[in-house]
């Protein structure tokens, strides 16, 4: 089946989706209730949408489409108040973190569903490792081309928000040293990384995709897993490196985040994306996964490399004007303070660590950042 | 006589070798036994495992196989002991702030109780048991056994509805059949010496002081676990702790089984978030469950069996009848589907360990009728052996709570 073509959808229009981790109230262990919690949240009518995800430990919401920063902070909240009361009358517990610290894959149940059964057959213990959690952001593009120049434009601030969001430092009981250990399971997949270049849709729809899929490789842009990708149907480009952060101000921050840099690029002010920029890219990402925002970054262009703290904070200076207008800058202040003052939720979680000695205190710092913030 | 040493149904010569062997081969011969057993069952058919322990216990205590080798109160404290550890675990599992939140799963909790109760007393009242051992009757059938719930549930690995309402449930049943049967210890022994400070004493100072040492023991634990150096060290602390509880509670004629459900209770309270203890004990716990659900075995016998397995099976559908209607009516307010009411309902099953513990622990301070009742409730014991697990089981499985890779 060819690629559909691409959807009409308002530029610079924005939806979140997070993948939330239940569980239990006793040891903060991962616990195969979905299915329980959706049955629960059926009866009332949702502030948007709630859907089963890979394994029962695992929920996936979605806010509606934004334009702006306020409207999509409500809606992410309201949806929070009702996930925690449902979830209190079940006896289970929700939290926000790219990796559960301590569980263990091979305990992990997967979600009674054909699409995910079959991942489970082809990919084997991989499907069960994928029992990660992450942030996807949608920003709406005028067209085909305007988002594949988006996606690639892009590549350069992939580090920015793997940094921003890291909140999977421990993995299997372990610290990892990687600020987010998440995005080592997702690299694990075949079809993970960038997607190839071109800027043109055309190019892309009935050259690669139509090539791809002839190979009997892919059948949709869902057997895709790269960190960013068009999604036609929708009309938006999919920014996947996040991790789920563990409250929904952050969330909702770097959503917002995200589109103030878009607005940016779309006024073509910097130099147009080209192949060379991903010469750098996976030396850029791993550093943004290992360090967090203390990585190096190197710039493709200029070949100068500095910390991804420092190019974050010049971002920001760059696209001040651009949330003003957007109305996000309560967005873009949160995203100071990350990267400035507070560090990003990994380095919250490893304090927590330090404190107790204990991985199930992160699991319960994270239950408790979910609701009310994270301890200061 | 249930309780007493039934005499060895084998011939002469044989039981003449057997009394030269017995007293240092017979137990763990049957632990051995029943832990073989265990493991075919549940490799073979997916019976759990409890179920096997218990067989064995009947069958070859009943040849007199368990006879001669350690005197009763021994084993009963082991048993104790036993016991006591899955109360501590499971006290553990429970979060009061639950109830809070849900109110009706402590409605549950208590609507199943009373109507057991109630619906005990009744078809035993159908069947001419005397007014006294209606009471005592009535009063364990109350209760669900934590030993069979605890095993069921770690063997299944399950989580869900069913099994966090099974556990919790399962808490309230053992501690509501507490105060029932010291209320009728009370009333018991108001009613044979006129004694009303007895009598009050008997019940509130029990349950009362118990509840309180093993709170007692939930603050101190978590402190001296502070010396442990890794999640082994952690089972050891507590399972210790827990052996010296078993032998406080004893001493000062108090119930360990209440106070091993407080102390695990507290310990979750008050926990500064001390890493876990191995599920169940580890294998600690595995010997113990053997131990526990042989020896329960062991101490029903065959005599008067017959006659009360018919009292036995109406005591056991009034007593289920009234879980499943309790929990499928309150299904749906409580936040859950009926399917899961009615599953939990049929899973609350068990009952033998707890039952017969509790009956040993008044007989031991003193309760003369505990000993009268025990053939009025040795066929629903039976009964329950091997269907309680049972029960547990298939309804975790039919509500999909089951881990899928176990047993594989």
């Amino acid at each position: 089946m060819p690629l559909q073509p691409f959807g009409k959808s308002l530029a610079l229009t924005l939806g979140v989706e997070l993948e939330l981790q239940l569980v239990n109230t006793v040891d903060y262990n991962l616990t195969s209730s979905s299915n329980d919690l959706l049955e629960l949240l059926s009866r009332k009518p949702f502030p948007g949408t709630v859907t089963p995800e890979m394994t029962q430990s695992m929920i996936e919401i979605a806010t509606g489409i934004h334009a702006e920063h306020a409207p999509l902070l409500a809606q992410l909240r309201e949806m929070r108040k009702t996930l925690i009361t449902a979830c209190d009358r079940l006896n289970i517990d929700l939290a926000g973190g790219g990796t559960h610290p301590f569980q263990r894959w091979s305990e992990q149940r997967v979600f009674n569903k054909p699409r995910y059964q079959e991942i489970s057959q082809l990919y084997g213990y991989l499907a069960k490792q994928f029992t990660v959690f992450g942030q996807h952001v949608h920003i709406g593009c005028a067209s085909g081309d305007d988002a594949l120049f988006l996606l690639h434009s892009l590549s350069r601030y992939v580090p920015h928000f793997i940094a921003l969001s890291a909140s999977s430092p421990f993995f299997q009981g372990v610290d990892t040293m990687f600020d987010s250990a998440r995005l080592n399971s997702v690299f694990a997949f075949p079809l993970s990384g960038r997607a190839p270049f071109t800027l043109s849709w055309d190019d892309f729809a009935h050259g690669y995709f139509t090539k791809m899929e002839a190979t009997g490789v892919v059948k949709s842009m869902k057997d895709f897993y790269w960190d960013i990708r068009p999604k036609p149907e929708y009309g938006t480009i999919e920014l996947r490196v996040c991790d789920t952060p563990l409250t929904v101000e952050r969330a909702a921050a770097l959503a917002c985040y995200l589109q103030a840099i878009c607005r940016r690029l779309l006024e073509r002010v910097e130099h147009a994306p080209e192949e060379d920029d991903y010469l750098v890219y996976t030396f850029n990402r791993f550093q943004a996964c290992r360090f967090g925002l203390d990585g190096t970054m190197v710039d493709p262009r200029t070949r100068e490399s500095r910390t991804i703290r420092e190019d974050i904070l010049a971002t920001l200076r760059a696209v001040e004007a651009h949330g003003a207008v957007l109305q996000c800058l309560p967005a873009l202040e949160e995203i100071e303070r990350c990267a400035a003052r507070d560090g990003n939720h990994a380095s919250h979680l490893r304090r927590i660590f330090d404190e107790t000695r204990n991985v199930q205190s992160m699991v319960q710092e994270s239950t408790r950042a979910l609701r009310v913030g994270p301890r200061r | 006589m249930a309780l007493g040493y039934s005499p060895p149904m084998f011939g002469t010569a044989a039981a003449s070798a057997l009394e030269t062997l017995t007293p240092l081969v017979g137990w763990p011969l049957m632990l051995l036994a029943a832990w073989l057993a265990g493991e075919a069952v549940y490799k073979h058919w997916q019976v759990p495992r409890v179920c096997a322990y218990g067989v064995v216990g009947l069958v070859l205590g009943g040849a007199g196989l368990s006879q001669g080798f350690a005197p009763r109160e021994a084993l009963g404290f082991m048993a104790n002991v036993a016991l006591s550890l899955t109360l501590f675990e499971l006290g553990y599992r429970v979060n009061p702030r639950w109830f809070r939140h849900n109110p009706w799963v402590l409605a549950a909790g208590i609507a199943q109780s009373l109507l057991t109760f109630g619906a005990v007393f009744w078809v035993a009242g159908q069947f001419g048991v005397k007014l006294d051992h209606r009471l005592v009757l009535a009063a364990l059938c109350v209760a669900t056994s934590p030993a069979a719930v605890m095993r069921v549930t770690h063997e299944l690995h399950s989580a869900g509805q069913v099994t966090e309402r099974l556990f919790h449930l399962c808490a309230l049943n053992c501690l509501i059949a507490v105060l029932l049967l010291k209320l009728v210890v009370g009333y018991w022994h108001l009613e044979t010496s006129g004694d009303l400070g007895k009598a009050a004493f008997n019940s509130i100072y029990v349950i009362g002081l118990s509840l309180v040492v093993g709170g007692v023991f939930g603050i101190v634990a978590p402190i001296l676990n502070k010396l442990a150096t890794s999640s082994q060290a952690t089972t050891v602390t507590f399972a210790i702790t827990v052996l010296l509880l078993s032998g406080v509670a004893q001493a000062l004629s108090l119930s360990p089984l209440l106070a091993a459900l407080a102390f695990g209770a507290v310990a979750r309270e008050r926990r500064i978030l001390l890493s876990h203890a191995q599920r169940n004990f580890g294998a600690l716990g595995d010997v113990l469950a053997v131990f526990l659900f042989v020896f329960v075995g062991s101490l029903l016998s065959w005599s008067g069996l017959l006659p009360n397995l018919l009292l036995g099976a109406a005591v056991l559908i009034a007593r289920s009848a009234s879980h499943t209607v309790v929990n499928l009516g309150l299904a749906r307010i409580s936040g859950t589907t009926f399917r899961k009411g009615a599953l939990t309902g049929l899973a609350l099953m068990p009952m033998s360990a707890f039952a017969l513990l509790l009956l040993e622990e008044s007989r031991s301070y003193g309760f003369d009728l505990a000993r009268e009742s025990l053939p009025v409730i040795v066929g629903l014991l039976v009964l329950l052996e091997v269907l309680g697990p049972l029960a547990t089981q298939r309804s975790l499985m039919l509500a999909h709570e089951a881990h899928p890779e176990e047993g594989r």
